[in-house]
């Protein structure tokens, strides 16, 4: 399995140092598709071993996958592939029409590769240290592709991201630190006690008190990452500003890493305290940052910020799943991640196409998009329908699976209090707990009024003048042709192996 | 030469708060040359700090995470910081958000707020530096602070810095240490981080001529 | 030699040791100054000559004036010197020891502050109202830090009055409680007592600018034996507060007995530490620039924020 995992860590490596050293185009976007080929080839090879054989580490202790980091990867690979597809017509449209310098191409990639493998290294890691140090990576990593367009907005974009981004993730660093505190008790002294393979078994020796305090550090710190509202400000300026490749990655697969930390530390917590404190605070943010995003959905007039408002809605909807817990609510959360990431990506490669024929984000000055770029209006389409999870969709079957287990068991819910005690909030209940739902189904239609009312306007209509008619067929539909189908056939059909690893996930979810 | 465990922890004491001290300082001072110097004096009684504990308890891989401090956070990141400033050409911070009484009292809040948080943690603690780990997260809460009361884009890399340091101290002070590796990536990180915050600077002076982030209002709803 | 008598005879001797010893300081901090403008300076004496001077010179009253004005420069003389008998100088008991405690201390103080600002007020000059004003401002924001800081001391000496805080202190023969709060409250009452003394960072002293002067304004009116007696009462004030710094946060030499040879190093200990504390303070006051008006609020702040991690390391690290 070594040989994988070396596969998995030193291929984005290096074509990232590869990619400085070259400035021809073609060769850089041909060594991009092989290492993100040869990625997923490991990341297939990998998620059969562990099917079949169950967890292992490697690499001395270092690596260490499961049935949820392999999850996780999987996204990494299917939405990095579909990107390295798309990249191919983006970026050199982007060069030949002068907005990105021919001789910074090469810098691009080169960020692009170092943003994968710091995700890839923040999946794989055994140590939760070794986690936040690549998750802080990723930050780095992204700051300068955020801002890559160099204007003004770009600039003030990345800037915040960078600051916001880094203070969040300084906070999760003193979680770190807490729960390195609580496990020398237990483990002692050693450079292991942080690996989450020696933490999970010792688990319920480890102080509740430190660890409760680590888990709100955690959760705020890899929040922000994540978007959860009131540590969103940064999203939609970034999303906005980024390049659509980039802004997919973000919203695909970034926010994805920065849950599975969340989870990850979850399970460490939910053996030593309970998991309806970690449920508790995971729904509480999981509800503020949706009903958040369902009220400003509605005012959006730029489609990217559409498109942010509605990531920030949806991985507020997963935290709720995975707040509410029980094996309905883990699945059904960790099958919204893997369908968001599809959709959302899909729905940003769109909108970088429609940036790149209308030169605007503004909504009400793109029309007629069903006539000018048939292709991209019908990916349009399908995003939006998916986002606000319509039936044939597979996060239609998502987010009904993560609302029956919030009718049938209620918001946990188990708070901190300074006397050393537990406070329980009557959160359970049958009353809020409808009302709760009532809530969730209101919120789910405020949004999906707004982002589907903003797409048919967009699709529909006569394009403006001096918009070209007609799209050529480029490999950059590729990737959405095939997202397409994933999320129209996993609502139907959920292959076997994924639905072996996401059974296999929920059951480390829930282990106790 | 033996030191008695009771003078020891208030040699680490005191050690921690002077770090403290600083923190006000800079919370105080509105030069912004004036703040890079005392970040890098903070970072220098990181560094002592840090000694302490490594002499006192004998772990000598607090020697290098000391070191490293040391040529990172009192050498080359300050210098980087003047660096920026000279360019930039401006000197001091004339409307904060905060001013400077409130936000000191604000700060003591936060000091209180921090012992108040980790009370029920502070007795797993090693003997020696159980006190710190409330300081540290004091520290982190005062840096945290500094970030939004201030506009100017150096200032709030200090405010970054300065919680960086607050965790460093609690990493050291809490669990004497973490391991290597994470110690390492950490150190890595935050270079890399103050750099590129460097390199925006810049930029940001170019595109707006201007480093106030009063004036990065062009993104709103 | 009964009690009544030995503390007679002690009080006697601190009155004589304070009202010579601060003329010498006011004269020391001058020189410290001249020497570092690179200029030759008056004599370190000067001050005991300008004292007789306006002693004998006549004084001059506005007409205008009520019984306060001539009232407060005895007030303010008596309440300074008399705060002054509860700080313990060269020996560890203070003569007024059964009668008050730091607390008194701090509001004897505040009466002669308090006297002088209506003084100010009472010719009716347009600089006096002025400088009432300012002083009010800064009086009222040295009172917390400067209560914070006696209270950070007390606390971690576990009494109010003064003579039992040094004399543990001095006897413990080292640092003897956690350093960190009592190294706030230090800093705290230094700045305090730059401050309430009216030296550089909040006052200057030497100055008669309109714009920036603050105790000078409120005198500007006095003449003849009130202008000496509020000198004096001010080179007191400052004999005080270094006295109470110098003994609080370093007693060690002073004497704890009434031996004689351990007051005479008591006495000796006691001139070298104040008149270094002086030194520094004219050091000091080459440094750093006059803070505008309304940045001594900062200064203060911190002052203030730094006697309140005092007590607050005090609980903290107690537990």
């Amino acid at each position: 399995m070594i040989i994988e995992v070396l596969v998995l860590l030193i291929s984005p490596l290096l074509a990232g140092g590869l990619s400085l050293l070259i400035h021809r185009s073609s060769l850089l976007h041909a060594i991009n598709l092989t290492s993100m080929s040869l990625l997923v080839g490991a990341e297939i090879m990998i998620t059969r071993t562990v099917l079949k054989d169950g967890p292992f580490t490697a690499l001395g202790q270092l690596v260490y996958l499961d049935a949820l980091s392999v999850f996780i990867l999987f996204i990494i690979g299917a939405v990095g592939l579909a990107c390295s597809f798309y990249m191919r017509s983006y970026m050199d449209d982007q060069v030949a029409r002068g907005v990105i310098a021919p001789t910074r191409l090469n810098l691009f990639f080169f960020l692009f590769h170092m943003f994968l493998l710091a995700m890839v290294i923040a999946t794989v890691a055994n140590s939760v240290g070794v986690q936040w140090v690549a998750i802080e990576a990723t930050t780095l990593a992204t700051t300068f592709l955020i801002a890559f367009w160099r204007r003004r907005e770009s600039l003030e974009a990345g800037w915040k991201y960078l600051i916001l981004c880094s203070v969040g993730i300084s906070l999760a660093l003193f979680g770190v630190v807490l729960t390195y505190y609580s496990s020398l008790h237990v483990l002692g002294d050693v450079s292991e006690a942080l690996n989450v393979t020696q933490l999970l078994p010792v688990a319920d020796q480890l102080n509740p008190h430190v660890l409760k305090l680590a888990f709100i550090f955690i959760l705020v710190g890899y929040g922000t990452k994540v978007g959860l509202v009131p540590m969103h400000s940064w999203l939609p300026e970034a999303y906005t500003e980024a390049p659509a490749p980039v802004a997919a990655m973000l919203a695909g697969v970034l926010e994805i890493v920065a849950v599975y930390a969340i989870l990850r530390m979850k399970m460490i917590v939910d053996h030593a305290v309970s998991p309806a404190f970690t449920g508790g605070l995971l729904a509480l943010l999981g509800f503020a940052s949706f009903v958040t995003a369902a009220f400003f959905i509605l005012i959006q007039h730029n489609y990217k910020r559409l498109f942010a408002y509605s990531s920030i809605e949806h991985m507020g909807i997963a935290m709720i799943g995975f707040g509410v817990g029980g094996p309905l609510g883990a699945f059904g959360g960790l099958f919204h991640l893997l369908n968001h990431a599809f959709a959302k990506s899909m729905a940003f490669f769109a909108a970088g196409n429609i940036h790149r024929r209308f030169h605007t984000v503004e909504i009400g000055q793109v029309q007629g998009l069903a006539i000018a770029q048939p292709w991209t209006a019908m990916a349009l389409m399908i995003a939006g329908l998916a986002l606000s999870a319509l039936p044939p969709f597979a996060s239609f079957v998502s987010e009904v699976q993560i609302v029956t287990a919030l009718a049938a068991q209620g918001i946990p819910g188990q708070w901190l209090s300074n006397s050393g005690g537990m406070v329980t909030v009557a959160f359970s209940n049958r009353f809020t707990s409808l009302s709760l739902t009532g809530l969730f189904l209101l919120c789910s239609v405020l949004a999906f009024s707004g982002l589907l009312y903003r797409i048919t306007n967009m699709v529909w209509g006569t394009p403006p003048e001096g918009i070209v008619r007609g799209e050529a067929w480029t490999l950059g539909h590729l990737p959405i042709i095939v997202l397409a189908a994933a999320l129209v056939g996993f609502g139907f059909f959920l292959p076997q192996p994924i639905r072996q690893l996401l059974e296999e996930a929920t059951r480390i979810i829930l282990v106790h | 030469m033996q030191i008695s465990p009771h003078t020891g922890s208030q040699l680490v004491d005191l050690c921690s708060a002077l770090l403290l001290l600083t923190c006000f300082a800079i919370v105080a001072q509105r030069r912004l040359s004036a703040c890079v110097d005392l970040f890098a004096l903070q970072s220098a009684f990181l560094v002592l700090t840090a000694a302490v504990v490594a002499f006192l308890t004998g772990n000598h891989h607090i020697y290098i995470a000391a070191a490293l401090t040391g040529v990172i956070k009192v050498v080359i990141i300050p210098r980087v910081l003047k660096k920026v400033i000279e360019r930039l050409n401006v000197k001091r911070e004339l409307v904060m958000n905060v001013n400077v009484p409130a936000g000191l009292l604000i700060c003591g809040a936060l000091v209180m707020l921090a012992f108040f948080i980790t009370q029920p943690i502070i007795p797993l603690g090693f003997l020696l530096t159980r006190d710190s780990l409330a300081i540290a997260l004091a520290i982190v809460l005062i840096g945290f602070f500094t970030m939004i009361a201030r506009q100017k884009a150096v200032t709030q890399l200090v405010g970054f810095l300065v919680m960086e340091n607050g965790l460093f101290l609690g990493a050291t002070a809490a669990t004497y240490g973490m391991p290597l590796i994470v110690e390492l990536g950490v150190f890595f990180d935050v270079l890399i981080a103050a750099l590129i915050a460097g390199i925006y600077t810049n930029r940001l002076q170019d595109a707006f001529d201007n480093v106030d982030t009063n004036h990065l209002t062009v993104l709103k709803e | 030699m009964s009690p009544i008598i030995q503390s007679l005879l002690l009080v006697t001797a601190q009155v004589i040791v304070l009202l010579t010893v601060s003329p010498f300081l006011v004269g020391l901090i001058r020189k410290v100054k001249a020497r570092f403008q690179c200029r030759q300076g008056a004599s370190v004496f000067q001050p005991y000559a300008d004292i007789a001077k306006l002693f004998r010179k006549q004084p001059v009253i506005s007409t205008t004036t009520s019984w306060i004005f001539p009232a407060t420069p005895y007030i303010l003389f008596a309440s300074t010197l008399s705060a002054g008998l509860l700080v313990p100088t060269f020996i560890s008991q203070t003569p007024l020891n059964f009668s008050g405690n730091i607390i008194a201390l701090v509001y004897l103080l505040a009466l002669g502050t308090f006297f002088l600002i209506l003084a100010g007020l009472d010719a009716g000059s347009a600089f006096g109202g002025m400088g009432s004003s300012r002083e009010a401002i800064v009086a009222s924001l040295t009172e917390p830090a400067m209560i914070l800081s006696i209270f950070a001391i007390a606390l971690t000496a576990g009494s109010t009055n003064l003579s039992t805080i040094v004399h543990k202190t001095a006897l413990l023969e080292g640092i003897a409680t956690d350093p960190s709060p009592h190294l706030m409250a230090l800093a705290a009452l230094f700045i305090v007592a730059l401050a309430e003394t009216g030296r550089v960072p909040v006052d200057n002293p030497a100055t008669h600018l309109e714009l920036t002067m603050i105790h000078e304004a409120m005198v500007l009116e006095y003449s003849g034996r009130y202008l000496a007696l509020i000198e004096w009462a001010a080179g007191l004030k400052l004999a005080v507060f270094l006295s109470l710094i110098a003994n609080v946060f370093a007693p060690w030499g002073i004497a704890t007995t009434l031996a004689p040879t351990a007051m005479g190093i008591g006495l000796l200990v006691y001139a070298v530490k104040i008149a270094g504390l002086a030194v520094l303070i004219g050091v000091l006051e080459c440094m750093f620039a006059k803070l505008r008006l309304f940045r001594v609020t900062d200064l203060l702040g911190v002052a203030f924020i730094l006697a309140l991690l005092g007590l607050l390391f005090f609980y903290i690290l107690r537990s």
